[in-house]
């Protein structure tokens, strides 16, 4: 055991005019993970912070959040592997906050639904049953569909901090997903829309998205790609 | 709803974001140094005097020191911008950036020494003139 030092950010709307840190001193178990750490100031030491959270497997994206400078998920984040033991926990930035460590995802699920992120057809299915595609095809969408919504990549983007508008790479991602789909027929509605001074062309390849990702997903190389495809259709 | 919390700690730098925001500082300072440049190089309309004074003024030896600055400057703006063409176009280019950015910095780090070494030089011979 050893005393770690919390810094967590506070802000309850019927309080505070503002956020403020909140320190907690606690007694870290080995083994322990961020979420684990909140669990117990949660249930034993003050019972008011409010934070998401539900599979602690690192499969719902519930619990993204910015753990000392970083965003990434609480349940996945091992303590031991920060390497201080002064620990700071913020709610992910460029959303707006509702409480604690909670903040408003509707952005983020805006700018995922712009995209149309389902399958789109034209033409009926060759056969009566379904719509087949090759494993070679299907190998294209590696790295495009592991995607859980945590919003660590949006919310770590600076151009997002600075274009509230720009479709972020979470969402850029998801359109790569379908884009690239072989059974896919959506290529103009899509386009239409991330073919836009707020959509591929706004990313700055600073590469934040990369590193925040918890499932090592690289939005970038899916923005880079569909600003190449984008590129090829118009020529 | 908060629209605006404040921030407890920086978000933190990784090399994607130092070498992106070292790309725009390059380029602002290449942006001035050009400016800089039409503005020395204008005075040869004045004829030859004109041009040799403020030509004394720029061959001091402080500015010497700033033409190895600027080769730096060039260096980097020049080869992190091949990194990002190279990122954009090459297959997985986004994959190898981190790779991209360590060849191109050696490239450029065999360079600097290939130009800023004799430019020392002449600084140093000029110092002692």
């Amino acid at each position: 055991m050893a005393e770690y030092v919390f810094k967590i950010f506070r802000y309850d709307p019927e309080k505070d005019e503002t956020g403020r840190v909140q320190e907690y001193r606690i007694d870290v178990q080995p083994g322990w993970t961020v979420l684990d750490a909140l669990n117990y100031i949660k249930w034993f030491v003050d019972g008011t912070l409010s934070y998401r959270r539900a599979c602690r497997h690192g499969i719902c994206g519930s619990c993204g959040m910015t753990i000392n400078g970083k965003n990434g998920l609480a349940c996945e984040t091992q303590i031991k592997d920060l390497g201080t033991t002064v620990i700071t926990v913020e709610p992910l930035r460029g959303f707006p906050v509702i409480k604690d460590l909670i903040v408003d995802m509707e952005p983020l699920y805006d700018k995922l639904y712009a995209i149309k992120p389902y399958l789109i057809t034209k033409t009926p299915p060759p056969t009566d049953k379904e719509r087949l595609q090759s494993p070679e095809d299907r190998a294209k969408l590696d790295g495009k569909y592991e995607c859980i919504l945590c919003g660590c990549c949006t919310s770590s983007c600076p151009t997002y901090w600075a274009d509230k508008n720009f479709l972020g790479p979470n969402a850029l991602l998801k359109a790569a997903r379908f884009l690239f789909d072989s059974r896919d027929e959506g290529y103009e509605e899509r386009v239409s829309v991330i073919d836009d001074k707020h959509g591929v062309w706004r990313c700055h390849t600073i590469f934040n998205c990369v590193e925040a990702c918890p499932k090592e997903l690289n939005p970038t190389q899916a923005i880079v790609d569909l600003r190449k495809l984008i590129l090829r259709g118009k020529l | 709803m908060l629209e605006k919390p404040p921030v407890i700690k920086p978000y933190r730098w990784h090399l994607g974001s130092i070498a992106w925001i070292l790309h725009r500082i390059t380029g602002l300072l290449l942006v001035f140094y050009l400016l800089l440049h039409i503005w020395v190089t204008h005075h040869v309309t004045e004829g030859p005097e004109g041009f040799n004074k403020v030509m004394s003024v720029v061959q001091q030896p402080i500015f010497l020191l700033l033409e190895i600055g600027l080769l730096v400057t060039v260096l980097y703006h020049a080869f992190n911008g091949l990194r990002i063409i190279i990122v954009e176009f090459a297959d997985n280019g986004a994959g190898a950036h981190k790779t991209l950015f360590g060849i191109m910095m050696a490239i450029a780090g065999i360079l600097f020494l290939v130009g800023g070494i004799p430019m020392f030089m002449h600084f140093l011979h000029v110092l002692n003139k």
